[in-house]
């Protein structure tokens, strides 16, 4: 490192405190306060350090806030120094204004504030979790922890890194002070009470505990030697880990545990929020010094890096993809067409590509559709104030008349509604804040509202104000001011609505019918539906056996292990076999109504190849699910020699594929470019089982026997009757009782499961719930403030009417007829667009129920709107109706 | 004296401190020093300038800019000095103050003058 010449530290008072006082004093007074501070914060920081000048400073700070607020004020009291923000020439008596406005105008304070309260949290919500979610681990230096990954080009995917790779970056690469690597597992940890659990868990380098800096609370963190072939099995447990499964014992520290069925000697406890690489709990070591080649083995392994000091990302990217066309040159068939990457450690730990959330264009799209749902509050708050606006005409005409701008009535307008923006996005995000707490903390991602998600709340503010405000002071501005004083004389407010709340009230009720119409179709979504499986009497969960050799040179998966894990899968299906209650066991590589994998397959004889979709289940599949065999047999246990040749297809193979034809004795068999399957002879036909999440009987599909052992982890379904969840625990022991190490991973019921897979993210559904529940809520308010404005509006009118001679019948008829109109036509463009909205989901989601019950919830939604609208005409109509004709004759003319 | 031309307690004793002080000494900061040393009063910033301000528009103290330095960061000295009616208020309000004492019977009898 090169000597540099040692530079005195700045003593300077705290900017924060500095820049608020700039802004908070009168101009003249900034200079001598602000110099007198510095000047006594430099002498403090002389004498007594510059710790207790900062403290004095802050306490100055403080103690200035209410004078300098005062002082500023009366300053412009005396119209001194006006504060010029702008030209306009701001005003404070603006916001004094708006507030005062908050309490005159209770009713629409709390509906236009309840509206943006929730608007706005809404608003920003994409932006705040990829903001969370990308926040670096809180480890010293965390910048220079750096994840090295391989992208595959062909299929733009990461490809899970290689002992291989690992060992060779770890040799040649200078860039980094260590290298560490890691592979996720679930490991049943024998809890106090004898019972075992799965914990989430990693193979991990020792290296991976001196890159993130952390030291152990107990004992020691895993060393070089742990790693090597031979040496005694051991753990580092967390926290949570050593309270809840082993009672917070004092002498953990070489206590004999059992963790995935190998006893290991705890040599180390880590502190409570050392959960790395990803919530994980425990840590045993990874051996991963055998230099073969094991791209074959699909292992998850995950390679992280801390830079050495002045080393940018950047050149540690060159140097490896330097490295990296060496190896495409050595080894072509598994590294020719890899680019390799240094990212941040949590966009490589969470998979995310080099630009975060942000590179996907999926999350504009989310962050653009939110601020437009903003909008919409916005639009119908701008008419309310519109409203709140035209009654206050007359003030306004007078402030004209005397010489204020157009621009200078906007801003005052504009700064009202701001102050009640601002009041809203400060009471959303409490609101948030106690939403996002429920969710907390998950590994170091904070979910709540941190400084620069209230800045963002801020900006939105503004943003809903700029809506809200300045488009009704531009309609309440517009006229002529000679016209207005008139109206202001004769106490007439001198604004007309007519069509622009029309179109509100229509585009309102539209939205809500649309909304509920939308809403239904896709809930009315009958998962089960073709699939012809009581999806709700299933439970479904996963088999994993960790890896179990703790003597193996981590170099390949061994047969043994192969061979345990069909042990364990056979022991299970048996004792579940034997179980009350239990009504059969279907195993399968995808359970169905999931997206099962595709593959393109040829037909003996025919040219054309066919993409199809397809499982591998095993032998009591299909009775365990009670589908028939339609024609021809189900598999056997012959079927499971490795030279099987036996499949079974599908009634929409044999209509799609085969054109109709009896499939029994076809042959098929898989195609690709490269090589050519072997064949295949299809045996049965069964029914539609689902083998797309969102079609359920639409796709042409083929399985294939599954023997045990074959795959890792194993998924299963188990008919259990009628509430699948409480047969999790049972399921949990009688996997103990199997193997062990067996780790019984997300048991839920296979109706969940199905549930799940049509929206994706299960938070995704809640979401989007909540903001449909809000956008009705707030159309509803809208429609009524509106309509009930809207009749208010024609008092003078109506008054008129009756004192010519009208009946009162033929009055309310009036009002009725244009009500009618309104809401008709709003629920008429509502229905238009859901039907448009559930055709596009057709498309993607197959058949959609588009008769009764959707029409049914539109027409309930219409009922409930015209029921509002109703009530929000009958109060300002009887008022009207009781204006004595002479008082109406009289103020009309 | 005219109406409102009064001084209160706090700018009685801003004034005096301001008497205490040397010609380029007599700024805000030195000011509050004074007051916290001599009188225990502790003042902010804000608060001894709206006084001086106050003060400065009765007409009992002229303000000019004094100097620049780089421990103010560059921002220059509000230096204050006492005027004549200054002093004449702050002779009236201890005159005033004294009849009161014995109008309060807390006092012998009038000073000497």
């Amino acid at each position: 490192m090169k000597d540099s010449p040692p530079r005195q530290r700045s003593i300077r008072p705290p900017r924060v405190a500095e820049i608020t006082l700039l802004l908070l004093l009168p101009k003249r007074d900034r200079g001598p306060i602000l110099g007198d501070l510095a000047e006594e914060f430099t002498r403090l920081a002389e004498a007594d350090g510059v710790r207790f000048a900062r403290r004095w400073y802050w306490q100055q700070f403080i103690r200035a806030i209410v004078p300098a607020a005062r002082r500023r004020l009366d300053t412009k009291g005396r119209g001194e120094a006006r504060f010029n923000v702008t030209k306009l020439g701001f005003s404070w008596l603006d916001v004094k204004i708006g507030l005062r406005m908050l309490g005159k105008h209770p009713g629409l304070s709390l509906v236009a504030v309840f509206a943006l309260a929730v608007g706005i949290p809404v608003g920003l919500a994409p932006t705040h979790f990829v903001n969370a979610h990308e926040a670096p681990p809180p480890v010293d230096e965390s910048d220079r922890l750096q994840v090295l990954r391989s992208i595959d080009l062909v299929n733009s995917v990461v490809r899970p890194g290689s002992l291989y790779d690992f060992n060779l970056w770890r040799e040649e690469l200078t860039s980094f002070e260590a290298l560490g690597a890691s592979m996720d597992a679930v490991y049943n940890v024998i809890s106090e009470d004898g019972r075992a659990a799965p914990v989430e868990g990693a193979e991990v380098t020792a290296s991976m505990f001196g890159l993130l800096r952390v030291a152990p609370l107990q004992g020691r963190t895993l060393i070089a030697a742990d790693e090597a072939v031979g040496a005694p099995p051991v753990v580092v447990i967390g926290h949570d880990v050593w309270q809840s499964r082993l009672g917070g014992d004092p002498d953990v520290v070489g206590r004999v545990i059992q963790i995935g069925g190998v006893e290991r000697t705890v040599v180390g406890v880590m502190p409570k929020e050392f959960l790395y690489p990803w919530l994980d709990q425990v840590w045993v070591p990874l051996r991963a010094r055998a230099l073969t080649d094991d791209h074959g083995q699909k292992r998850r392994l995950r390679v992280f890096g801390r830079l050495l000091d002045g080393v940018s990302p950047e050149e540690a990217e060159v140097e490896l993809s330097t490295l990296g066309r060496r190896m495409s040159v050595d080894l072509p068939q598994t590294h020719a067409k890899l680019r390799l990457q240094v990212v941040p450690f949590t966009l490589g730990v969470h998979r995310l590509p080099r630009g975060g959330w942000r590179a996907l264009p999926g999350f504009y799209f989310v962050q653009v559709l939110t601020v437009l749902m903003l909008a919409f509050p916005c639009a119908n708050i701008g008419m309310l104030i519109l409203a709140r606006t035209a009654n206050r005409s007359s003030e306004l005409a007078v402030r004209t008349a005397l010489g204020a701008s157009r621009a200078r009535i906007i801003l005052q307008l504009f700064t009202e509604s701001l102050v009640l923006a601002v009041l809203a996005a400060g009471v959303g995000l409490v609101i948030a804040d106690r939403f996002v707490s429920r969710v907390g903390t998950v590994g170091w991602v904070h979910f709540g509202v941190t400084p620069q998600t209230a800045l963002l709340a801020l900006t939105l503010a503004v943003f809903s104000a700029a809506v809200a405000g300045v488009v009704p002071a531009l309609k309440v501005t517009s006229g002529d001011v000679h016209r207005n004083l008139q109206h202001a004389v004769a106490g007439r407010a001198g604004i007309r609505f007519g069509g622009m709340s029309s179109a509100l009230i229509v585009a309102d009720v539209a939205l809500a019918v649309a909304i509920i119409g939308a809403s239904v179709g896709v809930w009315g979504i009958d998962r089960s539906a073709g699939m012809g499986i009581e999806t709700d009497q299933f439970l479904s969960a996963e088999l994993r056996i960790p890896r179990i050799d703790p003597e193996g040179d981590g170099s390949a998966i061994s047969r043994s292990e192969s061979v345990r894990l069909a042990a364990a899968q056979d022991a299970l299906v048996q004792r579940l076999a034997g179980e009350p209650g239990v009504g059969g066991v279907a195993v399968a590589s995808v359970l169905p109504g999931m997206d099962h994998p595709v593959q393109r397959i040829e037909v003996e004889g025919e040219s054309d190849r066919r993409l199809v979709r397809h499982a591998s289940v095993d032998v009591g599949f299909f009775d365990a699910l009670q589908q028939p065999i339609l024609s021809g047999r189900g598999f056997g246990p012959d079927d499971l020699g490795e030279n099987s040749s036996s499949v079974i297809v599908n009634t929409n193979f044999a209509g799609q594929v085969l054109g109709g034809r009896n499939p029994l004795g076809i042959r098929v068999r898989q195609w690709s470019r490269a090589q050519d399957g072997p064949w295949y002879e299809i045996v049965g036909v069964v029914g539609s089982l689902g083998m797309l999440a969102t079609a359920t009987d639409a796709d042409a599909g083929i399985y294939y026997p599954l023997a045990p052992g074959q795959i890792h982890p194993v998924p299963f379904a188990i008919r259990v009757g009628d509430d699948p969840a409480a047969f999790a625990p049972r399921l949990r022991e009688l996997a103990g009782e199997a193997d062990p190490a067996a780790v019984i991973s997300a048991p839920v019921a296979l109706s969940e499961v199905l549930s799940q897979q049509v929206l994706l993210l299960g938070w995704l559904r809640s979401y989007f719930l909540v903001v449909i529940g809000i956008l009705l809520t707030i159309s509803t308010m809208a429609i009524y403030a509106l309509m009930s404005f809207t009749v208010a509006q024609r008092t003078r009118e109506i008054g008129i009417r009756i004192a010519l001679g009208a009946r009162w019948r033929a009055v309310v008829a009036t009002i009725a007829r244009r009500a009618m109109v309104q809401l008709g036509l709003g629920a008429l463009a509502g229905m238009t667009v859901a039907g448009l909205l559930l055709a596009l989901l057709e498309n993607v989601a197959g058949k959609i129920p588009m008769g009764s019950p959707v029409l049914v919830a539109s027409m309930v939604t219409v009922g409930v709107v015209v029921l509002i609208g109703a009530l929000a005409c009958i109060a300002p109509t009887l008022r009207a109706l009781r204006i004595a004709p002479t008082d109406a004759l009289r103020e009309g003319i | 004296m005219r109406r409102g031309d009064h001084l209160a307690a706090f700018e009685q004793l801003v004034l005096l401190a301001l008497l205490s002080l040397e010609e380029d000494e007599a700024y805000g900061m030195n000011i509050r020093h004074v007051l916290r040393e001599q009188a225990r009063r502790e003042a902010s910033v804000p608060t001894v300038y709206s006084a001086l301000e106050r003060l400065e528009s009765k007409g009992f103290v002229s303000s000019c800019l004094g100097q620049a330095t780089p421990e103010r960061g560059g921002r220059a000295k509000k230096l204050f000095r006492v005027e004549a009616a200054g002093v004449r208020a702050l002779d009236e309000a201890r005159k005033t103050l004294e009849v009161m004492w014995q109008v309060g019977g807390l006092m012998g009898g009038p000073s000497e003058r």
